[in-house]
Parts: structure tokens; C-alpha cells; sequence
């Protein structure tokens, strides 16, 4: 058997809401195959607290995660970016970039924080950038950007240190169809080889392209839909 | 370096901010640099006197203050036993001197020095690098010999007259370049004008230069243990004494400047936190991406210690314009150049700025490296 990029097993999470506890998420348990997998459910059923698991910004209750075989939920701050840094892309809903520097340095921040020498980092900046086709955008701060045009730098950057899995939270959200359907189409193209991508979204017409659908309802995962 | 330039997009993102920061750094600094090029003024003017005055030793009264001017107060039996023991002492050349201060004492326009010389002893014996600007140079038998900057501050020419009391008056006969401040403030008559003047047999000051191969202060030592009542002054101890007062007076001022410091301070750690809570969701981006904390740390406190260090190099600039502008006045005053902006005060002034960015960054680049990266993502 091969061994697992993305393992979720009884994976919980409780928040505190005054003198009570809710249960943001419940057990989780799930091997992520390659390929596109789509977490979908009602607002407030636990999508966003699954990703910020999986992906190491915080800790379960309970429960273990194993991103390209660190067990995240053992490791402290620092290490899981390192791990995030050297593993994982991500494409939030929207501010993605940093506002101060162009779409071309935004491309290239992962690999200076992983210590890739300036000229290389601009040349793999310049061919991601024109993978999204946005390579006439390059000198272009975020503001001079669409809502479209920044998804997809984001994108770019996420795949700059070519991960084995990435992260998008509700990455159309924010779009209209033609440019939604854009940034969406790119993502899917990104599940290549070992590649894990993970779909967090509530519209199920973003959902259809996946090739398997997570239900999560109440914190719990209901349903596992492969598709054809 | 890469951090250097985000934080320079940063600081730029922001230009009117990081610009009346860095004013008000400028001006701290400027006034530190100002205040302390006192100090610094005083001990190059001290040691340039020092090494322009010729006599190592001056005999004077016991009470009279290292740099007061004497009473006439030695009686002729102080120079005859100095004359006596010079050999043993280790002195190789002495002369007596009468001194009358006529004035206020504080403006030193209406304050007159009269330095009376021996027959035989010339403004030269007292600087040896004494020069001739008008007229001549010995005042005896009957003139008065005007140090050139006491010329220049009380409008005194050849030929004026100067009185010394109601019956005695004299001509100036010479204009003389000391090449030192203390003694271009003085003005050089005969010994015997000044004895009249006072109505005294009396000397104020016994100046003596020591011999080859002896110290100044080990001579002094010996002299006083020699004469009861008298204070014999090395120039050594002068500016050790001096130095003393310097020092003193350093502190006072540094403390004075610490306040225009800590509001500078203060100014950087305001902005700095103001921009780490502007850009917290930008560090939950940083973070999410794989920054560590280090890294958002780092990222901060740089920030504040750009803005401090560049605005103490501006404030050390500012501080050396305004030093020579003091400079211009207290030449004109006093015949020194009282501020000096010395290289070492330079590297103080920048050290106490970076220490000022490191102080006033740290809490706020702590505060930025500590939000968690889903609470940093969260806002908007
Ligand atoms: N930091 C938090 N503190 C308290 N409750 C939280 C917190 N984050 C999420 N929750 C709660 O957990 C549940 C799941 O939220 P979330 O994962 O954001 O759902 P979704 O992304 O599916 O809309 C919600 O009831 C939400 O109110
Ligand atoms: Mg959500």
C-alpha cells in the first residue's frame, strides 16, 4: 500500500462558546486519495475548521493528522510551517496576496522563505505566473488586480514550491461565474501525479468537478460520494 | 536582506507615517548630538589650551580654584625659596605674575584681565606660539599688550587708552595672537602697574616651567610640600579636574536629551504597532504560506529599527549642522569652538538609536509573531 500524502484520523475539534462546548468537528476520519476531493455542507458544518486542521494552522482536541508524513497534530508552531511551507499551497476566498509587493514577488514568496537565490526564484515566478496566464501581470500590485486575476496568482504562488497537496477555501466565493469557472477549472488541472487537491466549497456546481464529495454535517462527516 | 526590502515596501506604503516618524527621530537625535557636542567642544578646546600654554605649573594661593583668576596673595619669600630649591625641585625657568580683574566677570565684553608680566617676560613666555597682529609685543615699560580676541570683543585698538584704576592708565602698544583662548582674553602689562594698582607687594601667581625629564604633578607635589599656604597647579591636574566637570556636566545633559529620546522612542513603537495591527491578516498570509515566527519578528523589528537607525543618521547630520552654527557663535563669544561633533560621539549617537529601534520594536514584533495564524486569518 502506498503511503498516505493527507490522513485524517478521529479528527475532533471542540471551541469553547461561553459555559458550553460545541463540537466544530467531530471524529473526522479519512485517507485523502489523489485527485480533487471536495468538502461540502451547510454553513457552519465544519469545512473551515477540517482545512485550518488539515492544514496545521491549528490543533485538534483529539485526534491526529499526517500531512506527507509529519503528524501534525504532535508538532509545535514553527515546525508545522515548515512542514506547510515545504508541503502544501493554499487559495483562500479572498486577501490572499500581500498587498505591498507585485503579483511576481507575491509568486515568489514561498521560494524566498524557503531560501531559493533571487534570479531563480524570478524565473520560476515568471513561468508560474504565465502557467495562469497572467504573465503580462507580473509588476502589478494586488489593487491593480480583479478578484479573478488575484485567484489566480494565488494560484501560481501556491504552486511555486510544488506541493503535494493544496488547500482552497471557498476559492470562487467571491467571483462571478466566468471568472469563477476560470480559477476553478485551474485548480482541477493542478491534481496531477501524487498531487491532493482539496476543494472546501458550499456550491455544489464547484463540487461537480470533483472526483469525490465529503458531506459534513454538524461537525460529522455524513457522506462520501465517489464520482465516475 | 530580502526581509530589508519588505519592510522598506512597508515603510513606503505608508510615507507620511514613516516620514513624521522619522522627524521626530531626527530631531531627538539632533538635540543628543547637539547637547552632548558640549562636552565633547570643552575637551578639545581644553587639551589645545593646554598644550598652548607654556608654564606646566602656576603657584597660586591656597583657595583659588583650578581655573579662577588668583588674589594677590604670595608674599616675595614664595619666590625666593622657589628660586632657592629650583634646582632640587626639578625647575628649570620660573617667573611671578600680578593679576587684576576689572568688570563683572560675566559679560565678558565689560570683563578685563589685566596680566601683569615681570621686566624681561614677554605674552611669548606664557604661549610660546604668541604673535604680533599690531604694534608690539612687550608691554613694558608702560603700554599694554591686548590679547587679539579681548581686541576684537571690546573694540580695543592701538593707541586707545585703558585704565586700571582712577590714577593709572595705559596705552595699548600691541595686539598679540596667543593661539590660545584662555590667554587672547588676556590683557598684558607690566608686573609693577598692576602691583600699584592692587597696592601690594604681592604676586598672584608663580608660573613655572619643570625641567626636562621631570612630571608636572610629582614637581607640584613637592612644591607644596615645600611652602606651606600655597596651591601649586599642574596642568595634568587641570585637565583632570576639568575632565572631572565634563563629565558632570555629560551626564546632566544626556539626561536632558533622554526625554526628547524616549518621546522618539515612543513615536517608533507607535507606528510599528499601529502598522503590525494593520497588517495582521497580511501575517496570517506570511504564516499560512510556511513563515515561522521568527521570520514576522524579524520582519517587525527591522521596521522599527530601519525607521530609528536612518533617522539617527539624519539626526546625527542635523546635530553636526547645528553644532557649527553654535560654533560660529561661541567663537565669536568666548574665542572657542565649544561643540565639537567628534567621531566617537557620532557612534554613541547612532548606538543609542538602533537601541532606541531595538527597545521600541521588540514588544510590537513579539505582539505580531504571537497571533495565531487562524485568528491572523480570520480578520479582514
Ligand atoms: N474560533 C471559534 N470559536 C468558537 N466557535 C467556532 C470557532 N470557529 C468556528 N466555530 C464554530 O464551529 C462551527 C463550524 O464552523 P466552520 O468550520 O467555520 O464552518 P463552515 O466553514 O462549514 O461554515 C460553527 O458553529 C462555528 O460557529
Ligand atoms: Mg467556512
Amino acid at each position: 500500500m502506498e503511503a498516505s500524502v493527507l490522513r485524517a484520523k478521529n479528527l475532533t475539534k471542540r471551541y469553547r462558546q461561553g459555559e458550553t462546548w460545541i463540537e466544530a468537528l467531530k471524529g473526522f476520519t479519512y485517507d485523502f486519495p489523489p485527485g480533487v476531493t471536495a468538502v461540502v455542507g451547510p454553513s457552519g458544518s465544519g469545512k473551515t475548521t477540517l482545512l485550518n486542521l488539515l492544514a496545521g494552522f491549528d490543533t485538534p482536541s483529539e485526534g491526529e493528522v499526517h500531512l506527507a508524513g509529519h503528524p501534525l497534530h504532535a508538532l509545535g508552531e514553527d515546525e508545522r510551517a515548515g512542514v506547510r511551507l515545504a508541503h502544501a499551497g493554499f487559495v483562500f476566498q479572498s486577501w490572499n496576496l500581500l498587498p505591498t509587493l507585485t503579483a511576481l514577488e507575491n509568486v515568489a514568496f514561498p521560494l524566498l522563505l524557503k531560501g531559493v537565490p533571487r534570479r531563480e526564484r524570478t524565473e520560476r515566478a515568471q513561468a508560474l505566473l504565465a502557467e495562469v496566464g497572467l504573465e503580462r501581470r507580473a509588476g502589478h500590485f494586488p489593487n491593480q488586480l480583479s478578484g479573478g486575476e488575484q485567484q489566480r496568482v494565488a494560484i501560481a504562488r501556491a504552486l511555486a514550491l510544488d506541493p503535494l497537496v493544496l488547500f482552497a477555501d471557498e476559492p470562487t466565493g467571491n467571483l462571478d461565474s466566468a471568472a469563477g469557472s476560470r480559477v476553478l477549472e485551474l485548480l482541477v488541472r493542478q491534481a496531477q501525479g501524487e498531487r491532493r487537491v482539496v476543494l472546501v466549497t458550499h456550491d455544489p456546481e464547484v463540487a461537480a468537478r470533483a472526483e469525490r464529495i465529503l458531506r459534513l454535517k454538524d461537525g460529522a462527516l455524513v457522506e462520501i460520494q465517489e464520482r465516475p | 536582506m530580502e526581509t530589508f526590502l519588505l519592510v522598506a515596501r512597508n515603510l513606503k506604503a505608508r510615507p507620511v507615517r514613516s516620514l513624521l516618524t522619522l522627524l521626530g527621530i531626527v530631531v531627538a537625535t539632533a538635540s543628543m548630538v547637539l547637547f552632548l557636542s558640549f562636552g565633547e567642544g570643552l575637551r578639545k578646546a581644553l587639551s589645545a589650551e593646554m598644550t598652548k600654554f607654556g608654564p606646566q605649573i602656576r603657584v597660586v594661593a591656597e583657595g583659588t580654584g583650578t581655573f579662577g583668576v588668583p588674589n594677590p596673595e604670595l608674599g616675595p619669600e614664595v619666590l625666593r625659596t622657589l628660586k632657592a630649591h629650583a634646582d632640587e625641585l626639578g625647575i628649570a625657568r620660573l617667573f611671578p605674575a600680578a593679576v587684576m580683574m576689572k568688570g563683572s566677570g560675566f559679560d565678558p565684553a565689560t570683563t578685563f584681565l589685566f596680566y601683569g608680566l615681570p621686566e624681561g617676560i614677554t605674552p611669548k613666555d606664557l604661549a610660546p606660539a604668541a604673535k604680533v597682529v599690531a604694534g608690539r609685543l612687550d608691554p613694558h615699560p608702560d603700554g599694554a599688550v591686548v590679547g587679539k580676541q579681548k581686541a576684537e570683543q571690546s573694540r580695543l585698538t592701538l593707541g586707545k587708552t585703558l585704565r586700571l584704576s582712577r590714577k593709572i592708565a595705559l596705552p595699548i602698544v600691541g595686539i598679540v595672537d596667543a593661539g590660545s583662548g584662555f590667554a587672547n582674553s588676556f590683557i598684558f602689562v607690566p608686573m609693577e602697574v598692576v602691583q600699584r594698582a592692587l597696592n601690594t607687594t604681592n604676586y598672584s601667581v608663580v608660573l613655572i616651567y619643570v625641567k626636562e625629564g621631570y612630571a608636572a604633578d610629582e614637581v607640584a607635589e613637592k612644591i607644596e610640600a615645600l611652602i606651606p599656604g600655597v596651591d601649586a597647579q599642574s596642568t595634568t591636574e587641570a585637565v583632570k579636574y576639568a575632565e572631572r566637570a565634563i563629565r558632570i556636566g555629560d551626564v546632566i545633559r544626556f539626561g536632558i536629551s533622554l526625554i526628547a529620546l524616549v518621546v522618539g522612542g515612543l513615536l517608533v513603537a507607535n507606528t510599528v504597532m499601529m502598522s503590525v495591527y494593520e497588517r495582521i491578516r497580511e501575517f496570517g498570509v506570511m504564516r499560512a504560506i510556511g513563515a515561522r515566527r521568527g521570520f514576522i519578528f524579524r520582519l517587525v523589528l527591522l521596521e522599527a529599527l530601519l525607521l530609528a537607525l536612518s533617522g539617527g543618521a539624519l539626526g546625527v547630520a542635523a546635530g553636526i549642522a547645528g553644532s557649527q552654527v553654535v560654533n560660529v557663535y561661541t567663537t565669536h563669544a568666548v574665542g572657542l569652538a565649544l561643540s565639537a561633533v567628534t567621531p566617537r560621539l557620532v557612534l554613541f549617537s547612532l548606538l543609542v538609536a538602533v537601541s532606541l529601534g531595538l527597545v521600541a520594536g521588540v514588544i510590537p514584533a513579539r505582539v505580531a509573531s504571537r497571533i495565531s495564524v487562524i485568528e491572523a486569518l480570520g480578520r479582514i
